[in-house]
């Protein structure tokens, strides 16, 4: 190899600009596409952490339940030991309910036995572990004291007497709830308390070999999956050891569903995603493309000497990959660091797939080569057309001939239409996920980017009609259109970069803040409050008050049918009345007066006006109408709970509290109130598919904030690059009389024109444009309501607060190079 | 003396936005294959670009120009390039543009050198140039002056048959123009040079006259 060829990398250094100009660019390229990459993979394993979260700790690993003898089930359960080697296992047996005989009153109960049961139970008098635990509920009812033997003395005696398990349990007991859990206001005998064994031998002993019982067999895990691979490889281990233990009772996997879904998570965010990122890396390469062609006209004197001495276009594009290769391939590992560093800023899960990094390795690696191929081949096209081709007439660039925006606003008609009929894809109620239509989320990013076009466009035109304004009035002003127009094709790229990454920031985080928004709200007015617990008839009767801590935050609301029986007093105290007016509501309700034989009906949506009638209610009048109304929706009747004369006809009775579950339960277990059915907002809708499309858009975000280093660092180099013409005529400027403010005031119109104009058109485009698409991004849109739009007024500010900061620097800057500017370099060719 | 070079009813015309220009009009010249012939004309004459010309970087529009008497114009870009490689040195009026600026002297040269294929001998050259001594310097350590000779040293050791120069005197001050004078005249090989420095082409063992039509 040639000299010139040879030392090529070292001359990279001669140029520090062009050295982090090219580190920077492939930096950026990379990191989005790395992060593509990594967003998918974080996207399916966070997709899987939140699936799990939905299913019993215990219950993740495939797991047994049947109903047998006791010998067969214990055989079972003894040899699921035996398979398991390491594997912790954990086995449950219960008998069916009976009626287990202390010597007092007859109650309801069952006899269990769980290794390790009596460690996970709150102990209320006793605790020896080599007895009979019995719950406090059976020990009230029958007076069971402890010493007591139950079952003519068959049993052994009484140790402890343990506090009833309730809703919700922890994780140990989770997946054993519906053996363990009674439900206190079912009916005699539906369930009930257990009452533990010290071991398996007594419980075989109160058996007396005749009664089949509920076996449960678990493989508690030290360690949930954290990735798909990882659930995936648990489920196919779990149930070859099911095979192998092969015994007569029912094998579980209820990770295959989670595993499938994640799975399908995984795939729509990243082909949610591809697009922008194809955008980003199209954007990136031609960012390199920019690069290689300021290095021709940089080089060009020792290109055309290397011409001269017969070197040929490709050899010459060859020594631009040598020079700029190293700082590229430099910049993509750089990037790919920076992806994996920053998944935690930007990814929904630092969780990533065993392959994952090695894939944005591979693809980063593609990036690399992709730039190194722009590189040579523009550097080739570009000598090539320099030294060898024919002189040409200077036409209109064809770049700025093509009415891009023309096609741009096309394909957003195109996404609106898919948008408006399809919604985000196939969300059918019922289905698990939706199928993200790509072309549908696309339509406020296209809406951007055509309003990013149309102003980069009327900027230009501009530029070029501004010699005709005369504002030497206001030389500063003056200064600064001249500054501008003389500078229009970098402008017009730093606006153009600008209104994307504003735009684009905004879109990601106004659609990802609006379906956190709306999981939440839709929530809310699905379960109609905080959380609610189903209790009995007492609390209406009155039998039974209210306890203390829950009043001012908590209402008792009954159920018939699609009729709501509220208490006008307190309902807004408890309900989630989303955006409703509480005073709206308050006001509706106590317009409710029953007369007659009528219950006065407030109609919600669309329900009928006629009149109706509920079993267990009055005939209900349907009067005054409000649109939504929690729990109910867009369809069903409330009444006022004086309006019913007979409380214990309604269907069921809830209480709806602003309180969170556990504080709502724990409130009712002190004051011995019995309650079951309970419903937590946080978690009683799945919320995959709106985390789905909160995480493509937080991606889309995170692009944004790339581009708008972008734009900051575009910014900043344009005017470093025109330094010395920004020096010398800073500095002619301030010798002829120009005040240095004037001068830091025109730098300062001049940038903060671009930065205002950047920011007004991309904050508009973007807030038109997810005003009508985020109502649409609804992934379900049976539940009301719609998803909003956020207030953008706090985004908006930090938007106007970072512009300013880069405004300020490159005005500093350029003010500095103008003072510090010597009478040499001014008389300098 | 044998003609090395001759272009023969050369004709360049450029396209601008504002219609065709021509550059040169049917120009004849021959260039013998020793001494010193001079490109002489005001600015605008096409000396510059009879030059490119001549040295076989441009195409003329019509015309021909020989090598040694064969034809260059119809040969491909290839041929064309092997034959500058290989036959012409050309250099440009500002000194920096001759040379690898991150490149020592002695690298320059060897450069050269290696672009035609030939042995490198540096310090024989820097001798001949009146540069002993500064084969490790940078170049922007030297003169304005000792860049342009060294840019005929970098011509001489790629062994050319021609050197062509286009005014390389004009961005020198007197003394370093004296110096590039006395390094053109001992150039062994047949030197083409436009300019319009009376000093030069006093110089001259053979005078074009070109006006600006």
């Amino acid at each position: 190899m040639q000299i010139p060829w040879r030392a090529a990398p070292r001359a990279a250094l001669s140029s520090p600009l062009t050295l982090v100009v090219s580190i920077a660019t492939t930096l950026l390229l990379s990191f989005v596409v790395a992060a593509a990459v990594l967003h998918g993979s974080s996207a399916g394993s966070a997709a899987m952490t939140y699936q799990e979260g939905r299913l019993c700790e215990q219950s993740v690993h495939p797991v047994l339940d049947g109903n047998t003898g006791f010998d067969a089930a214990r055989g079972a359960a003894e040899k699921a030991v035996r398979e398991a080697g390491d594997q912790p296992v954990l086995a449950g047996f219960y008998t069916g309910v009976g009626r287990p005989d202390f010597g007092g009153l007859a109650t309801y109960g069952r006899f269990g036995f769980r290794e390790g049961a009596t460690d996970h139970l709150t102990v209320l008098q006793g605790g020896s572990k080599d007895g009979v635990w019995v719950p406090e509920s059976i020990a009230k009812a029958a007076k069971v004291e402890l010493g007591d033997r139950g079952e003519n003395g068959a049993l052994p005696p009484v140790t402890a007497i343990y506090a009833d398990l309730s809703h919700p349990v922890d994780e140990w007991w989770c997946s054993e709830a519906r053996q363990v859990v009674p439900n206190p206001i079912g009916g005699d005998g539906e369930s009930a308390s257990v009452i533990w064994m010290p071991s398996l031998d007594s419980m075989k002993a109160v058996l007396a070999g005749h009664e089949r019982v509920a076996l449960t067999v678990r493989f508690p895990q030290a360690e949930l999956p954290r990735t798909i691979a990882e659930a995936d490889a648990l489920r196919v281990k779990g149930n070859a050891l099911l095979a192998r233990i092969g015994a007569p009772v029912t094998r579980s996997d209820y990770l295959k569903k989670p595993v499938e879904v994640a799975g399908m998570a995984g795939g729509n965010v990243g082909s949610a995603i591809l697009p922008l990122t194809a955008i980003s890396l199209l954007i990136g390469l031609a960012g390199v493309g920019t690069v290689t062609l300021q290095w021709v006209q940089r080089r060009h004197g020792e290109l055309r000497m290397l011409w001269c001495r017969g070197s040929g276009p490709l050899a010459l594009g060859g020594r631009a990959v040598l020079e700029l290769g190293l700082p590229l391939v430099l910049g993509g590992a750089l990037g790919l660091v920076a992806a994996r560093l920053l998944l935690p800023v930007y990814a929904p899960s630092t969780a990533l797939a065993a392959g994952a990094v090695l894939d944005a390795s591979i693809w980063v690696l593609g990036v690399a080569v992709a730039s190194l191929l722009v590189v040579v081949a523009v550097a080739t096209w570009k000598t090539h057309r320099t030294f060898q081709g024919r002189p040409v007439v200077l036409r209109r660039r064809w770049v700025s001939a093509v009415p891009w925006e023309l096609l741009t606003a096309g394909l957003a008609v195109f996404s609106w239409n898919q948008l408006v009929r399809n919604g985000l894809g196939t969300s059918e109620k019922g289905s698990s996920l939706p199928t993200i239509d790509t072309a549908a989320l696309a339509f406020p990013l296209l809406v951007v980017l055509t309003t990013a076009l149309v102003a980069a466009r009327v900027l230009r035109l501009s530029l070029g009609w501004s010699h005709h304004a005369n504002m030497w009035s206001r030389p500063a002003a003056q200064l600064a259109v001249r500054r501008l127009a003389a500078a229009a094709g970098p402008v017009t790229g730093v606006l153009l970069v600008g209104v994307l990454a504003i735009g684009t920031i905004a879109v990601g985080s106004s659609v990802a803040a609006a379906q956190k928004s709306s999981l939440a709200e839709k929530s809310g007015r699905f379960v109609g409050a905080n959380s609610t617990v189903q209790v009995s008839q007492d609390l209406a009767l009155g039998r039974i008050a209210i306890p203390e801590p829950l009043r001012g935050n908590t209402t008792l609301v009954g159920v018939s049918d699609k009729t709501l029986v509220v208490d006008p007093a307190t309902f807004t105290d408890g309900a989630y009345l989303g955006d409703t007016s509480p005073d709206e509501v308050r006001s509706a309700l106590n317009g409710l007066k029953k007369t007659g034989d009528f219950a006065p009906a407030l109609r919600i949506g669309r329900s009928s006006t006629t009149e109706i009638r509920v079993p267990g209610l009055p005939l209900l009048r349907p009067g005054p109408q409000l649109p939504t109304f929690p729990k109910l929706g867009t369809r069903g009747y409330v009444i006022q709970r004086d309006s019913v004369p007979g409380l214990e006809q309604v269907g069921s009775w809830h209480l709806w509290s602003t309180l969170p579950m556990t504080e709502l339960t724990a409130a009712l277990r002190t004051a011995g109130v019995h309650y079951t059915n309970v419903q937590d907002r946080a978690t009683v809708l799945d919320g995959l598919p709106f985390l789905i499309v909160q995480w493509t858009f937080g991606f889309v975000a995170a692009v944004g904030a790339v581009l708008a280093v972008v734009a900051a660092i575009a910014l900043l180099l344009a005017i470093e690059v025109r330094r010395r013409q920004n020096a010398v005529s800073g500095a002619l400027s301030t010798r002829m009389g120009l005040r240095p403010a004037m001068l830091l005031s025109s730098h300062l119109m001049e940038l903060g024109a671009l930065a205002a104009f950047a920011v007004v058109v991309g904050s508009t485009a973007s807030a038109v444009s997810t005003g009508f698409a985020v109502p649409e991004l609804d992934p379900a849109p049976w539940l009301n309501p719609a998803p909003v739009l956020p207030n953008l007024a706090p985004l908006l500010l930090t938007t106007v607060a970072g512009s300013m900061l880069v405004v300020f620097a490159a005005a500093w800057l350029a003010l500095r190079s103008a003072r510090v500017a010597r009478i040499g370099e001014l008389i300098r060719g | 003396m044998a003609d090395l070079l001759q272009a023969q009813d050369v004709h360049v015309t450029y396209r601008t936005p504002a219609g065709s220009v021509t550059a040169l009009a049917d120009v004849s010249v021959s260039v013998p294959d020793q001494g010193m012939t001079v490109l002489a004309g005001p600015s605008g004459s096409g000396k510059s670009t009879l030059l490119r010309v001549l040295s076989l970087v441009e195409k003329p529009t019509s015309g021909e120009v020989l090598l040694n008497g064969s034809p260059t114009v119809p040969l491909s870009a290839a041929r064309r390039r092997a034959l500058r490689r290989k036959d012409i040195a050309l250099v440009f009026q500002n000194p920096a543009d001759n040379l690898i600026t991150h490149l020592t002297v002695a690298d320059n040269l060897r450069a050269a050198a290696q672009a035609a294929g030939r042995p490198e001998d540096v310090e024989a050259v820097l001798e001949q140039l009146g540069l002993p001594g500064t084969e490790n310097w940078r170049v922007p350590a030297l003169s304005g002056g000792q860049q342009q000779r060294l840019a005929f040293g970098c011509a001489l050791a790629r062994g050319a048959s021609v050197v062509l120069a286009d005014e390389p005197t004009s961005q020198l001050d007197a003394v370093s123009a004296d110096l590039v004078l006395q390094t053109l005249a001992t150039l062994p090989v047949p030197v083409v040079v436009a300019s319009h420095d009376p000093r030069l082409i006093s110089l001259a063992d053979k005078t074009f006259s070109m006006v600006a039509a």
